[in-house]
């Protein structure tokens, strides 16, 4: 399955970019194929491009803070999760794309 | 409800996220030129060293714009950019009518529901491209404006009269109630009005020849930001990384006599954060006042240590406020932590 992903918070040094790492090894062992744009301290890096997000069956949202341009995802069936539930238990946000 | 409580708290942590640069910069640059600049009893004097006077300039300039760009970016994250220019405006009226901190995110959330509600009223299409560059700017700034300057500003500025009314015929009572009040005071709202007025006493008192009142506030100044750092130190489990980033940051602005280090923890837990950096720094304050510490400079922290009489009990006053505001902070939080952890005992 292909899915895109929005990782963000606060501080934005280095939680961000921690579940970032984490759902994209979590999407690996699960045979998914994911690309995750982090909105740090930097402002967003790894843009995710409109082909992305067209071609995503879904987006996670792992943020605390609000995600940035949101209007580019209009249409996509959105997960949104504290950020704190990908580093805690990231099986448990990739389940609930079937639910 | 919870759904909206959690939307709020991602509002204002937006805000935050993008104020505490603003912050960092304006903090360190402002107590960089105070420390190398010569004290005097009529603040830092920067008439021979322009060069720090313009350190110290850059400094303001960056806490100026801080209130803005948090009410700024709390109505971004409510409505988008249509949230910036009432956001903006309403930080700014903040600052000049000294409601805060409190009054920029008071700001923010209205600037930011006032333009997401304009953005809602249907219209031909016909005027729908004038909605976002003409109507909503103009009526969402105008509105935030009038809430602003006329609602807000009355009950704040009269606030501020009585306190400062208060405080002047309490100096002449009980040292240590007036103490246990002024720590308070500078800690309720980190920098903000009720801070300022605290802050502006003790400074006008050292005209007054009176240097113990500043000298109370220079030590409940810093324990704040240097017991919520100390906390995230002692108990590690009990914050999250970004928390024990925050609280670094927080010692070295406690360090400079920077209460506003402590915002990012009281913005995302005032309930548990407020009453523990309250008690921290009355604590702070009792003591320096007893022990008689004399502030000569309009600033706090173990940064004006130089210009304060008593140093030891100074250092010793800043110690324990710092201790008691870490423990408290993390007796409160414990239990909480324990009801969502993963260790989740069933009954």
């Amino acid at each position: 399955m292909k899915i895109v992903a929005v990782t963000a918070c606060p501080t934005g040094i280095a939680h961000t970019y921690m579940a970032a790492a984490r759902l994209e090894s979590t999407a690996k062992t699960l045979g998914h194929e994911i690309k995750v744009e982090t909105q740090g301290a930097l402002g967003i890096e790894n843009k995710l491009t409109e082909k992305d997000i067209r071609e995503a069956h879904i987006a996670i949202f792992a943020v605390d803070i609000e995600v940035e341009e949101r209007d580019r995802f209009n249409g996509v069936k959105v997960i949104q999760v504290p950020l704190q539930e990908v580093l805690k238990n990231p099986h448990n946000v990739f389940a609930k794309i079937h639910r | 409800m919870l759904e909206f409580c959690q939307k709020i708290r991602r509002d204002l942590l937006t805000g935050v996220s993008y104020a505490i640069p603003f912050i960092a910069c304006g903090g360190i640059l402002i107590a960089l030129a105070i420390a190398f600049a010569p004290m005097t009893p009529a603040g830092p004097d920067f008439a021979q060293s322009p060069r720090l006077k313009l350190v110290y300039d850059i400094g303001s300039a960056s806490f100026a714009l801080m209130l803005p760009v948090l009410a700024g970016y709390i109505a971004y994250a409510i409505a988008g950019k249509p949230g910036l220019v009432p956001g903006f405006l309403g930080g700014y009226f903040s600052d000049h009518i000294r409601a805060g901190f409190l009054g920029a995110i008071l700001a923010g959330l209205l600037a930011g529901y006032v333009a997401e509600a304009l953005k809602k009223i249907p219209v031909s299409k016909h005027l729908r491209p004038i909605m976002p560059i003409l109507v909503i700017p103009i009526l969402s700034g105008t509105l935030i404006g009038i809430l602003m300057l006329t609602l807000l500003g009355r009950p704040v500025a009269s606030l501020m009269t009585h306190a400062d009314l208060a405080l002047k015929s309490m100096s002449t009572g009980n040292d240590v109630l007036l103490a246990v009040v002024l720590g308070s005071m500078i800690a309720f709202d980190m920098g903000g009005p009720v801070n300022k007025t605290a802050f502006f006493f003790g400074a006008a008192m050292i005209r007054e020849g009176n240097y113990q009142i500043m000298g109370a506030c220079a030590a409940a100044i810093c324990t704040p930001p240097l017991g919520m750092g100390l906390a995230t130190m002692l108990r590690r489990r009990l914050w999250s990384t970004e928390e024990r980033e925050a609280g670094v940051a927080g010692i070295l602005m406690g360090l400079i006599g920077i209460t506003e280090g402590a915002i990012p923890f009281a913005a995302a837990d005032p309930i548990r954060v407020i009453p523990s950096i309250m008690i921290g720094s009355a604590v702070a304050a009792v003591i320096a006042m007893v022990g008689k510490v004399g502030d000569h400079a309009p600033h706090g922290g173990p940064v004006v240590l130089p210009v304060v009489d008593h140093k030891l009990v100074y250092v010793l006053a800043i110690t324990a406020g710092t201790i008691v505001t870490a423990i408290l902070i993390n007796l409160l939080k414990a239990p909480a932590q324990k009801g969502t952890g993963e260790k989740k005992e069933v009954p």
